[in-house]
């Protein structure tokens, strides 16, 4: 008898340096994935290159912009080569204000109910159908989160929206701001995110002879093995660079609850 | 209060101690017209006349640039067709909140209804996809027109028809401390201001509380007799001459617009 053959998912290959090899060949296709990370961390970076990489293989990208202005981000980011404004001209890479997404939905308050839940839910999918997203960035879900009071909205919310964009065929990174990612740190603002979301990559800082490292782990990543080793990222012009840390040896890494 | 305005006495001489009502019959019912720097707050039945009176109080214009006409229920077409009508001034100041409520709020409520009920049509996420600022435009309409009333010179005329619009919609504190507001620049330049206010629902507080600020209430009252309408205007206030304390029954004619009846009727 011939053993059953391997089923293995389709994947969403980031093409950002490294990061597939931890996935053993890239996001399963679908999935909704948390990268949270503290300030400063590479986070708003990882994933532009993750939708420039899309746009560059002809995927339809969207990126929902709460944190800061698109026009400020789009600044920001155009001093990487790897970025071509022409991809945002063209539509390959449509950047969205979520304050103007918010005004136009009639959102422009402080606290959000379920009707207006709803509607956003809505008008993030009605985008992604209608373009046919298939790479999605929300940066940050935490910003947004901010304005939904009830924790069993904010669960019901990413649930609804996951789901949904998973449906599609959407592969989405949901950017949660963290405030520390030490072992102790929590990898997500409202606590519900991380339940959720299909795989979770953690970023931060980690401190070596004086100088602060900036590194990533995958903690969970549903559908692919995966390494759960920290990485140092180094934020190229190219792009980000994802190198092993484990050889690096420090101290400090025994108390880490992420070392593999 | 602290401020003092000086007036120049060629000034004083043209526009003299009193306004016209706009109305000759009622001028002379008042002995002579309104004191300059009263504030007048008529309380008003549906169909007395009010908007009419109104816009006939801003007939006399004395100084077109110094005269502002805010409405809140109608639209600029209606009334110029008004003014026109009755042969009034044109060239006075027309603020229609009405109108800007409509294509400022409403519309982008029944775009955002829209959006919401039908969801983004392809056209919509590429202007969605460009838009890259919000419209900060806040509506604050109330502010606007304090500040755009306490921008007006000595000798101002004003209209307000009707306040019903703010009471809905703001704080209604907010709204009787523009009203103070309003009564303390009309006495400090001797300005002229009306405004009109619904019956209907108006809180007893808040009516008080307008009287007292007023230095003259009126109230516009329609009732029928058979099978006639009969409208009247009652002056409950006169602040310092309560010999002007009226009731006057008036009708509508198309030469002269609101006319005081004289004849006094028998039943």
């Amino acid at each position: 008898m011939q053993p059953a053959a391997v089923y293995t998912r389709d994947r969403c290959i980031t093409g950002i340096h490294g990061l597939d090899e931890i996935l053993r060949g890239g996001i399963p296709y679908g999935s909704t994935v948390l990268a949270s990370g503290t300030c400063g961390s590479g986070k708003t970076t990882l994933a532009m290159e993750f939708l420039v990489r899309g746009a560059i293989a002809g995927e339809a990208c969207a990126h929902f912009t709460a944190t800061e202005p698109s026009v400020k981000l789009l600044e920001n980011i155009r001093q990487f080569e790897f970025f071509d404004m022409n991809m945002v001209d063209t539509g390959l890479i449509n950047v969205f204000d979520m304050d103007v997404l918010y005004s136009w939905l009639g959102l422009e308050k402080s606290s959000f109910d379920l009707d207006d839940v709803h509607a956003l839910i809505k008008a993030i999918v009605d985008i992604v159908n209608t373009i046919g997203v298939t790479r999605l960035v929300i940066d940050s879900v935490t910003t947004l989160c901010y304005k939904i009071k009830s924790e069993q909205l904010i669960r019901d919310f990413l649930f609804t929206l996951g789901k949904k964009l998973s449906t599609l065929g959407c592969t989405t990174i949901l950017i949660s701001e963290i405030t520390s990612a030490t072992e102790n740190a929590h990898w997500s603002s409202f606590g519900v995110e991380e339940a959720i979301a299909d795989g979770i990559v953690v970023m931060g800082d980690v401190e070596r002879m004086g100088h602060l490292l900036r590194f990533l782990q995958v903690v969970k990543m549903r559908g692919t093995s995966h390494s759960r080793a920290k990485h140092a990222i180094e934020l190229t012009p190219i792009g980000v660079m994802l190198t092993p840390m484990l050889k690096w040896g420090a101290q400090g890494d025994t108390k880490s609850r992420w070392g593999a | 209060m602290n401020k003092q305005y000086t007036f120049k006495e060629e000034d004083e001489e043209f526009f003299g101690g009193v306004g016209s009502f706009g109305v000759p019959k009622f001028d002379l019912e008042m002995h002579g017209g309104v004191p300059r720097g009263f504030t007048m707050v008529s309380f008003t039945d549906t169909g007395s006349g009010s908007e009419l009176f109104g816009k006939q109080f801003t007939s006399p214009a004395e100084e077109s640039e110094n005269t502002l006409y805010v409405s809140t229920n109608e639209g600029r077409q209606e009334i110029i067709r008004v003014f026109t009508k009755y042969g009034w001034p044109l060239d006075i100041n027309v603020r229609t909140i009405g109108e800007e409520y409509n294509s400022e709020v409403l519309e982008k409520e029944l775009l955002a209804s829209r959006f919401r009920l039908e969801g983004f049509r392809l056209e919509d996420i590429q202007r969605l996809a460009q838009t890259r600022f919000v419209d900060e435009k806040h509506h604050d309409y109330l502010t606007e027109v304090t500040n755009e009333i306490m921008s007006l010179g000595p000798y101002f005329r004003v209209v307000i028809d009707n306040l019903d619009f703010f009471l809905q919609r703001e704080d209604n504190t907010k709204v009787v401390a523009m009203v103070r507001m309003l009564q303390a620049h009309a006495q400090m330049m001797r300005g002229l201001v009306l405004i009109n206010i619904s019956n209907e629902g108006l809180n007893p507080t808040i009516k008080q509380e307008l009287s007292s600020i007023a230095d003259m209430v009126l109230s516009f009252k329609v009732r029928t007799i058979g099978t006639d309408f009969e409208t009247s205007m009652i002056v409950s206030k006169f602040r310092n001459a309560p010999e002007n304390l009226k009731i006057l029954v008036f009708r509508v004619t198309p030469a002269e617009g609101i006319t005081p009846e004289t004849v006094e009727r028998i039943s």
